[in-house]
């Protein structure tokens, strides 16, 4: 089986390796900007000469930030990818998929139109709403899901795909309502809007993302029996419904506070996992690890193309992992053919 | 479920070192008590506001403007910040600021939220009706210490304005379809400030009240409120004589629409009438031309 042909060892070397890579993407890239800044001057201090810095503040309080939001994102969006591909058994699978990408848009949109201004702990009442949007929208779903029939994938998927359609045709009508302004914010915040954060969000999100992809490595020996069949699994002894509700719940959660921190920012939660599984085989110890920090590598990546490439404006990042991403992706599918079949 | 409580553990130790460390600070109270002075490196976030700065005669003190600021000539030579919808925050602080203004929209909210956190002292303005665009004169000309010649633009600017409506005064209303958009169809509504120019030129909003600040329309509403002028702005800063051909040619098609019969259409310069700027009293003046030619000339 799977399970023997992974040693402690060879997991830890993969993800170090891997999280040095991350370390020195991420460093390359908070180097990248419109505006050029020079290390030594950055390095001076806040208060180079008796006078604001601007390069240590552009670096410090814009790149920094904005790279390790890029990098928390991708690692959530990239487990909860995992996670529910494995969940549902469905190759098609992302974390948008049972609702979570309009519930979260509805509740953005609504806050966009209704101007409010207050924040809340440093976070705007997009963030909010969109957390609560997200939040909400898949306790419905799932609330769906259940009443046709004791955890019936394919329910839980129409009701998914029809909350999705439903909300989206309320974005849609409050999108036409919209003045000219709250169009275009709508509209970058649904194509996957990147900004500075506070450093206290950062860390509380890090905290957040961090905390749910390790309880998904420890559900990853269920995850693996459950993708293979849900009644061997049951046979071994797996609670196969608490496990379930417990890796969907941690996935949703995950899902909702990378979009509250960043929109919806597509592409990422359903390649990243794809082409790591293409790579490295099915197996979910290693793959939930090794698929998070490639997601944080590919979407600091894409958001630095996104800020640079069309420079001084920026791109929405969804163009950008959507743009780069389709091509690498086809080309992984070819280069490792032999592997595509999704369970091997 | 031993590891489970672990991770608990560690994810409250993480979540309260994270709130005695990092908690945001709010930083506006240092600004306060510094003693004002007239601000000499002032970056502005948006085409009307760089129109204003300039109209005081701030062209000394200002370090950047938008791309999209394109009056005076001048403002040209000034380093640019981005776009008014998409401002790019590192190139507003290699500026060096001493005070940002930024309009009172969802995409500048963000930039100056983070700029002020950061230290840097932002004004934001809110411009959506003829009357905020004079308080916000004065606000400004308050914040740079300008206030003799906010005085003179304010009153050149009520001076023009009464005029024209002094003009256009006794004359009948003229009804307008004020065109934002042709496919689809798409129309200034009441509860705008083009509704508030084109009352202040003499003419009144062929569309009444909708549930929309821009209604989408369809041919039924077009020949319903029989507007007696069309008004189409240009926003790509283009050739407006051939733009008015491929206008006639479109609106042929409601052949007994009244400003169709009578082949009064007109496209004219957008960033006069879609700017809430002191150059509005010209932009009304265009638009009294249209509807009343016979006063104020064509």
């Amino acid at each position: 089986m799977v399970q023997q042909l992974l040693s402690p060892r060879v997991l830890l070397v993969r993800v170090v390796a891997a999280a040095v890579v991350l370390v020195v993407v991420m460093l390359l890239c908070a180097l990248a900007g419109s505006e050029s800044i020079s290390l030594k001057t950055a390095f001076a201090g806040a208060h180079e000469g008796g006078s604001a810095n601007p390069d240590y503040e552009i670096l410090v309080h814009i790149r920094v930030p904005r790279v390790v939001l890029a990098a928390i994102v991708g690692a959530a969006l990239a487990a909860a990818g995992v996670a529910l591909q494995a969940l549902l058994r469905n190759p098609l699978a992302d974390p948008y998929i049972l609702g979570i990408s309009s519930g979260a848009g509805l509740g953005a949109t609504l806050a966009i139109i209704g101007g409010f201004s207050w924040t809340l702990w440093g976070r705007s009442p997009v963030a909010i709403f969109a957390f609560a949007g997200a939040v909400g929208t898949v306790w419905l779903v799932w609330g769906i899901g259940r009443i046709t029939g004791k955890f019936h994938i394919t329910g839980l998927l129409l009701a998914g795909v029809v909350v999705n359609a439903f909300f989206s045709a309320i974005i849609m009508f409050l999108i036409s309502i919209a003045k000219g302004q709250q169009l275009h914010a709508t509209m970058f915040w649904l194509m996957g809007n990147m900004a500075e954060e506070d450093f206290f969000v950062l860390w509380i999100g890090a905290g957040c993302v961090a905390a749910g992809v390790i309880s998904l490595y420890f559900l990853a020996p269920q995850l693996n029996a459950i993708s293979f069949n849900p009644e061997d699994a049951k046979s071994m002894g797996i609670h196969v419904e608490r496990v379930q509700l417990l890796a969907f719940t941690i996935s949703a959660f995950v899902t909702a506070v990378a979009v509250s921190l960043s929109g919806l920012v597509g592409f990422v939660g359903l390649v990243v996992p794809h082409a790591v599984r293409l790579v490295l085989g099915p197996d979910h110890r290693q793959l939930l690890p090794i698929a998070s920090i490639c997601g944080a590598i590919f979407l600091v990546i894409a958001d630095t193309v996104a800020r640079v490439i069309v420079a001084p404006a920026q791109l929405p990042v969804g163009v950008v992992t959507a743009i780069i991403g389709g091509p690498f992706f086809l080309v992984l599918l070819v280069r490792y053919n032999r592997k595509v079949s999704w369970l091997r | 479920m031993n590891k489970w409580w672990i991770l608990a553990v560690a994810f409250a130790a993480w979540v309260g070192l994270g709130c005695v460390l990092l908690r945001p600070r709010h930083a506006e109270a240092a600004f306060e008590a510094q003693p004002s002075r007239a601000p000499t490196r002032v970056v502005s976030m948006a085409p009307n506001l760089t129109e204003i700065l300039f109209s005081l005669g701030l062209d000394e003190s200002i370090v950047g403007v938008t791309r999209d600021s394109d009056y005076p000539p001048a403002a040209a030579l000034k380093s640019t910040v981005g776009t008014f919808w998409q401002p790019n925050i590192e190139a507003v602080i290699a500026l060096k600021p001493d005070l940002v203004m930024a309009l009172d929209l969802e995409q500048q909210r963000g930039l100056t939220g983070r700029l002020t956190r950061m230290g840097y002292k932002c004004l934001t303005l809110d411009i959506s009706t003829v009357d905020d665009l004079s308080a916000a004169i004065s606000n400004v000309a308050a914040v740079t210490h300008r206030d003799v010649q906010a005085e003179q633009v304010l009153g050149s600017m009520k001076a023009k304005i009464a005029a024209i409506r002094n003009k256009a005064a006794g004359k009948d209303k003229v009804k307008v379809l004020w065109v934002v958009q042709r496919e689809p169809l798409r129309v200034a509504g009441r509860n705008t400030f083009i509704n508030e120019l084109i009352e202040l030129a003499g003419g009144e909003n062929a569309i009444g009240k909708t549930f929309h600040v821009y209604p989408p329309i369809g041919g039924e509403q077009v020949i319903a409120s029989a507007p007696q002028v069309i008004i189409e702005p240009d926003m790509t800063g283009g050739d407006l004589a051939g733009q008015r051909i491929q206008a006639i040619s479109y609106w042929a098609r409601y052949a007994t629409v009244p400003a169709v019969a009578d082949g009064r259409i007109h496209v004219i310069d957008g960033d006069l009438v879609s700017r809430l700027s002191p150059r509005l009293g010209d932009g009304i003046e265009i638009i009294a031309k249209c509807l009343h030619p016979e006063v104020f000339g064509e």
